[in-house]
């Protein structure tokens, strides 16, 4: 961050762009170190190094080795799988909707999930259904605004937003109400609609990864379709670009690896609105780039803004992202108009 | 009954305001809302929008002024007949003005106070937070109701009956060191919480620092490290399920408890039921103390 901030005039130039992605990488890196290194107990550098040579190799657990590798590595790297997910998806709609205000949850999925998990909790289900009512509802919201979008075969972006926002409404009324029935359980409700990665274990995180990898490698595949579309869509069809297919494809990809990010660690709000914005000032706006260094930019500011959440009173991962996320965008739009 | 009174004066102080018996109305008073409120003559109607509230009065006989309560309001059993008002975040303000009360008892939290002063209503807002508060406010609601002396009865009763579950729970060898989860998110209790000092009282040892305030979100790593040798308000497959709480001790021997509803219920409410709250809390953390 502070290499890329102190590089002058450097948009997207051709050189900078490797030098760049290595920068990004080791931010990730960094992050994933630190956030495994870091936390409300103290942990020795050696100490880390051991649990996770110990955790790799299966043996024996000691000490601090069930912090380190049983809570905190599984943590961080929901961590990578979320933020990176939610960026990708972020870009990805961005792109496919020219619309530099979309964002993953424009088709309802948030509020899909949100109503899935509130369903759960307040009927007091284990906690093991809250992600599956979660992800089920989720992709209901995204088949819901899709078929409320659809004109004969194709789906206008102008229909699918005004779509995805009556559809996000009607469920985040529903929610609202369940959570009214339900006050006793409302704190939860509400930890869970802003975003927390607590008790992530490896087991969910073996649970997510299978939406990321499949949404989001779906969603780089269509890197170049999506900057064609970006010449307009009479062009990208006269070039042969699918754009009523590339466009539901999109979408499906986007909301099957959104449902997953957010089915067990719920709703974690700017992530996936700013990092592709934050990629596109410093890379320019090409999706082959802007795709995958917006996964890693994602993943690591995650990890970082939840590092945060553990080990000071913000207390949420979506309260950092929301609370740091909006003055840090300001401050970057500044900078580059004053440039 | 002096020794018992005596242990009483340890576990908190009770301030007697003079021995008058009954109240001069008009009162005036500052409530939780730091209003200051005039209540022009002894209430006969009254609505109560907090189940310790409705409690508390059912046990300073005032029961019978109750024309109307919260959703909540569960207990005594008579309460249940009567109208329900809607809860603290969607109160029926329409319904509350219906039952034409004289005074309304409602929470410092939600926003009753304005619309029902705008309709010409008595309200004021008593709720206790902290241990001490459970006695103080239940003299306030003594004075405000005219039942003074029975508030006063009261409050001597509960912490004799305190101190009976004390002088068990004191004296005991091994205090666990626990854990008691008020909600999975996790939140947990802080010491100086009213909960959090009746698990003190009940025999355990609290793993959450004062520091950490006293309705904490904790860091799940934090518990594990801290490990336990009790964990309350979980059930056992739920803690095990949890990544890295099979280490702690808790889990290997067994003392994961949940709590049942009925003392659950008991436990968050800062009314007259504290000292079975509080025995019930003992007889989980120390079963052997109640045989």
């Amino acid at each position: 961050m502070e290499a890329a901030a102190s590089d002058r005039r450097g948009a997207a130039g051709a050189l900078a762009l490797p030098l760049k992605t290595a920068g990004l990488v080791l931010l990730l890196l960094s992050a994933v170190v630190l956030g495994t290194g870091l936390g409300s107990v103290n942990v020795p550098p050696g100490e880390v190094l051991g649990a996770l040579w110990r955790g790799v190799t299966g043996q024996a657990l000691a000490g601090n080795d069930v912090i380190v590798w049983q809570i905190r590595l599984p943590r961080v790297v929901m961590g990578v799988l979320v933020g990176a997910s939610l960026s990708v998806c972020g870009g990805a709609f961005q792109g496919v909707f020219r619309n530099p205000l979309a964002d993953p949850y424009l088709l309802g999925v948030a509020s899909g999930s949100a109503l899935g998990a509130t369903i759960a909790i307040v009927a007091g289900w284990p906690r093991t259904l809250i992600p599956v009512t979660a992800l089920l509802l989720a992709l209901a919201a995204v088949t819901g605004t899709l078929a409320l979008a659809r004109e004969g075969r194709r789906f206008p972006p102008n229909r699918l937003i005004l779509a995805g926002v009556v559809v996000g409404s009607v469920l985040s009324a529903a929610t609202t109400a369940l959570i009214l029935r339900g006050e006793d359980r409302a704190r939860q409700v509400l930890a869970y609609t802003l975003g927390d990665l607590g008790f992530s274990g490896w087991p969910d995180v073996l649970t997510v990864l299978p939406y990321a990898a499949l949404g989001g490698g779906a969603l780089l595949l269509l890197a170049r379709a999506l900057d064609t579309l970006q010449l307009g869509e009479l062009t990208a069809r006269s070039l042969g670009v699918p754009v009523e297919r590339l466009r539901l494809i999109t979408v499906v990809a986007a909301s099957v690896a959104t449902a997953g990010a957010v089915a067990y660690v719920g709703v974690i709000g700017f992530v996936g609105l700013i990092v592709p914005h934050v990629v596109r000032l410093m890379f320019g706006p090409g999706h082959r780039t802007l795709l995958p260094l917006s996964a890693l930019l994602g993943g690591a500011l995650l990890v970082y803004a939840d590092l945060l959440a553990r080990t000071t009173p913000l207390s949420q991962v979506g309260i950092v992202t929301t609370l740091l996320g909006g003055p840090f965008f300001l401050w970057l739009l500044r900078r580059q108009v004053s440039e | 009954m002096n020794r018992t009174f005596l242990t009483a004066a340890l576990t908190g102080f009770l301030t007697l305001s003079g021995a008058s018996a009954a109240t001069t109305y008009p009162l005036t008073l500052k409530d939780d809302l730091g209003r200051t409120v005039t209540v022009k003559a002894e209430p006969k109607r009254i609505v109560s929008m907090l189940p310790s509230t409705t409690e508390t009065l059912c046990a300073i006989a005032a029961c019978e002024k109750l024309v109307g309560v919260d959703a909540y309001s569960d207990y005594p059993q008579q309460v249940t007949k009567l109208p329900k008002m809607g809860g603290l975040y969607d109160p029926n303000v329409e319904a509350i003005i219906a039952q034409k009360p004289d005074l309304v008892l409602v929470s410092q939290y939600g926003k009753l106070e304005g619309p029902l002063t705008q309709a010409g209503i008595t309200v004021v807002a008593v709720n206790p937070e902290t241990y001490d508060e459970v006695f103080s406010k239940t003299l306030t609601l003594g004075r405000v109701v005219n039942r003074e002396a029975q508030a006063r009865a009261l409050v001597t009763r509960m912490k004799s009956d305190i101190a009976r579950v004390e002088i068990l729970t004191r004296n005991v060898v091994r205090k666990p060191t626990a854990y008691l989860e008020i909600d999975p998110t996790p939140y947990s209790i802080g010491p100086n919480s009213f909960m959090g000092v009746l698990l003190t009282k009940a025999g355990a040892r609290n793993i959450i620092p004062a520091s950490m305030g006293d309705f904490p979100k904790v860091d799940p790593e934090f518990i594990v490290k801290a490990n336990p040798q009790l964990i309350l308000g979980v059930d056992a497959k739920t803690a095990g399920a949890r990544p890295g709480w099979n280490s702690i001790g808790a889990l290997k021997t067994g003392r994961v408890v949940s709590i049942p509803d009925d003392l659950n219920t008991m436990l968050g409410r800062p009314g007259p039921r504290l000292p079975q709250a509080l025995r019930g809390l003992a007889k989980l953390i120390h079963p052997e103390l109640f045989k």
